[in-house]
């Protein structure tokens, strides 16, 4: 195996190791045996089909997030506001599904949705690419800020316009059976988004290796002024980038409201944004790794869930677990770049002899 | 009016800590991305110091302490490991809310009516807050309001008038000549890191036991990233950061004030609350001219080794 990706296999695989006995080790100031807790952990997910499945529903959006952000990446900008944009493709999901439940057929009803979603969360996304090619803003705080603007937005629409008709809870009404995304898998929540997912990340791969405009937005990655001078438009490339990255996240909004939830919900998947950061982190920013390292954080949430149930441990384990596996995941780039600059200083001994 | 006032100066406290901290670090080279996590970390260590030990200097000791750690677990990244700083500062902030929900559970399980100490008091100063209009406004605050009036010129003093300023600035600018000069680039950054982390602590704890007495898991709410960006839209100067705390400080007093009075017949609440984010993509769209220093977000590596 090529040494390269063999260090990038180890280290990460140690990274995530350590990163769960840490939060493991967390668990012992609860008086809970994290080993039998692990264990548990692990039996009941693979317990029934049910709880399997739901690993790979919870890494259904986690993917598009963190296709948001390694988009960006590779042009060297950042998008922060995935989380933002998610909720603007929620909000826009749910509008669009209560909107046109009734009037058209299931299927037309959820490709329109689709497509406004992708317009809509793109446009939101695209705003933040617009006033770095335009004003020269700082792309990493407005798309912070952004994040802020939609939440408060969502509230208000689930505060009026979108409320529920009971007028109770800050939520919507449930969709109509025909707007859901259909299952895979009859007897679990597993929903076709999933395989929409995966099919995004390998075009998402594609769009970036095999094609003139991936060349161009990777060229103005490495560096922007050479591929300006090489004719390349960069401008024009962070609106298009900052688009097609607000866009992907705002899918995820679309598989969650119509796929898992089936209504929008106030204040649902509020880590959805940081998390897919993390997971492009873990997958050095490759698409194809995102696949699995999005489900590795799909089985951290439902392993976290379960765990929530149990007697005592509290939820918020899975922050901790994400939280540590990340770092650890930074120390690993660390360590694989101390190992290539060993083996480099060898290779150069080796000549000298 | 007076209210509206003396609440601006109030809220812009722990704004004027953090981006003074910020603005700091980030001539050195070092945006402290990690900002969020150590105001939360800092809401989080200053409620559960006071409330164990009953005692707010305690909670601040506290507080400082945490800042210091997620600081330094940063600045060792960051400066030492030469990590990605945006990159680190997003996975310790989501490390910081799994660590404080968690601990909070830990220390005090699942409370059934929300926890809480009594605040921060107001100290009213002699004389001074009996001028009308100005004293109910800057001389009737709690201390560490008091603390701020200092701050800001004490700092900029040291960044442009002391040799220790020279230092920190050249670190962001040319910090291979700070090299040559014999000071340790790393060292001088990684203390500006650690400096961050004792003012973001307190500025933390001013959320939890400077007003509000209690603690959340989303108390902080983004405060320190607007921090982090009165530090960019006060062009990496103390004064600008001054500017931009009483814009935000009133923002947010306004926030509060609008609620107050339910004014949410005719413009939203969340209006209110969206305002200073708002008001931040607006600032940062409409600022022409930058002084980013030179070297920031960069790591520093020796040519040779």
């Amino acid at each position: 195996m090529h040494a390269k990706l063999r260090d990038l296999l180890i280290t990460n695989m140690l990274a995530i190791v350590l990163g769960i006995v840490a939060s493991g080790l967390m668990l012992l100031f609860l008086d809970k045996n994290p080993i039998s807790a692990y264990t548990v952990l692990i039996t009941s997910v693979v317990r029934d089909g049910y709880t399997f499945a739901d690993i790979f529903v919870k890494a259904t959006p986690l993917m598009f997030t963190a296709l948001a952000f390694a988009f960006t990446y590779k042009a060297n900008l950042y998008n922060i506001g995935a989380q933002g944009q998610f909720y603007i493709g929620a909000v826009i999901a749910a509008a669009a599904s209560l909107f046109l439940q009734n009037i058209l057929p299931g299927w037309l009803a959820l490709i329109i949705t689709l497509f406004l979603v992708i317009a809509g969360s793109g446009l939101w996304g695209a705003f933040v690419g617009f006033v770095k090619a335009r004003y020269n803003s700082n792309e990493f705080l407005v798309s912070m800020m952004s994040t802020y603007v939609a939440l408060a937005i969502m509230n208000y629409l689930l505060r009026t316009f979108l409320m529920e008709t009971k007028a109770e809870y800050p939520q919507t009404d449930a969709l109509l059976a025909s707007v859901w995304l259909p299952r895979m898998i009859p007897g679990t929540r597993l929903h076709i988004g999933f395989l929409l997912a995966v099919l995004t990340c390998i075009g998402v791969w594609i769009l970036l290796y095999k094609t003139p405009l991936g060349y161009r937005i990777r060229a103005v990655g490495y560096n922007a002024r050479a591929a300006q001078m090489a004719g390349i438009n960069a401008k024009k490339l962070y609106i298009l980038a900052f688009f097609i990255s607000g866009a992907l996240a705002g899918v995820a909004g679309f598989t969650e409201v119509n796929g898992v939830q089936h209504m929008l919900v106030q204040g649902f998947n509020p880590d959805i944004g940081a998390a897919g950061i993390g997971i492009a982190i873990l997958a050095n920013g490759n698409p194809i790794g995102i696949i699995f390292a999005a489900i590795l954080f799909g089985a951290l949430k439902v392993g976290g869930t379960i765990m929530g149930q149990m007697s005592g441990i509290p939820s918020s384990i899975i922050e901790l677990m994400q939280g540590f596996v990340m770092v650890f995941v930074i120390l690993a780039y660390f360590v694989r770049n101390w190992l290539e600059n060993n083996r480099e200083k060898r290779k150069l001994q080796k000549a000298v002899v | 009016m007076v209210n509206l006032l003396s609440r601006t100066i109030m809220m812009g406290t722990p704004l004027l800590f953090g981006a003074t901290a910020e603005v700091i670090a980030e001539r050195t080279g070092m945006m402290v991305t990690a900002i969020e996590g150590i105001f939360l970390l800092g809401a989080w260590a200053g409620f559960v110091g006071t409330y164990l030990s009953g005692s707010l200097i305690t909670g601040f000791l506290a507080a400082i302490l945490a800042g210091l750690v997620v600081a330094a677990l940063y600045g060792w990244i960051c400066v030492y490991l030469k990590q990605h700083q945006v990159v680190t500062g997003v996975a310790i902030n989501i490390l910081a809310v799994g660590l404080c929900a968690f601990l909070y559970r830990v220390i005090f399980g699942v409370p059934i009516t929300p926890l809480t100490v009594s605040p921060l008091a107001t100290i009213p100063i002699p004389v001074l807050s009996e001028i009308p209009f100005i004293g109910p406004i800057f001389f009737n605050q709690n201390v560490l309001t008091y603390i701020i009036y200092f701050l800001a010129p004490l700092s900029y003093f040291m960044l442009y008038k002391t040799s220790i300023g020279l230092t920190i600035r050249s670190a962001g600018e040319n910090p291979e000549a700070v090299d040559v000069a014999g000071i340790n680039v790393l060292t001088i950054r990684f203390l500006t890191v650690l400096l961050a982390g004792i003012m973001g602590g307190i500025a933390g704890a001013f959320y939890s036991i400077g007003f509000l007495g209690m603690f959340t898991t989303n108390i902080i709410g983004g405060r320190g990233w607007i921090a982090f960006a009165i530090c960019f839209l006060g062009n990496w100067n103390p004064k600008g950061a001054v500017i931009g705390t009483l814009a935000f400080g009133f923002a947010e007093a306004i926030a509060i004030y609008m609620q107050s009075i339910g004014s949410n017949s005719f413009f939203p609440n969340e209006l209110f609350i969206a305002i200073p984010y708002i008001m931040t993509i607006v600032l940062t769209v409409s600022r022409k001219s930058f002084n980013v220093p030179a070297k920031l977000g960069v790591p520093y590596i020796k040519e040779n080794y």
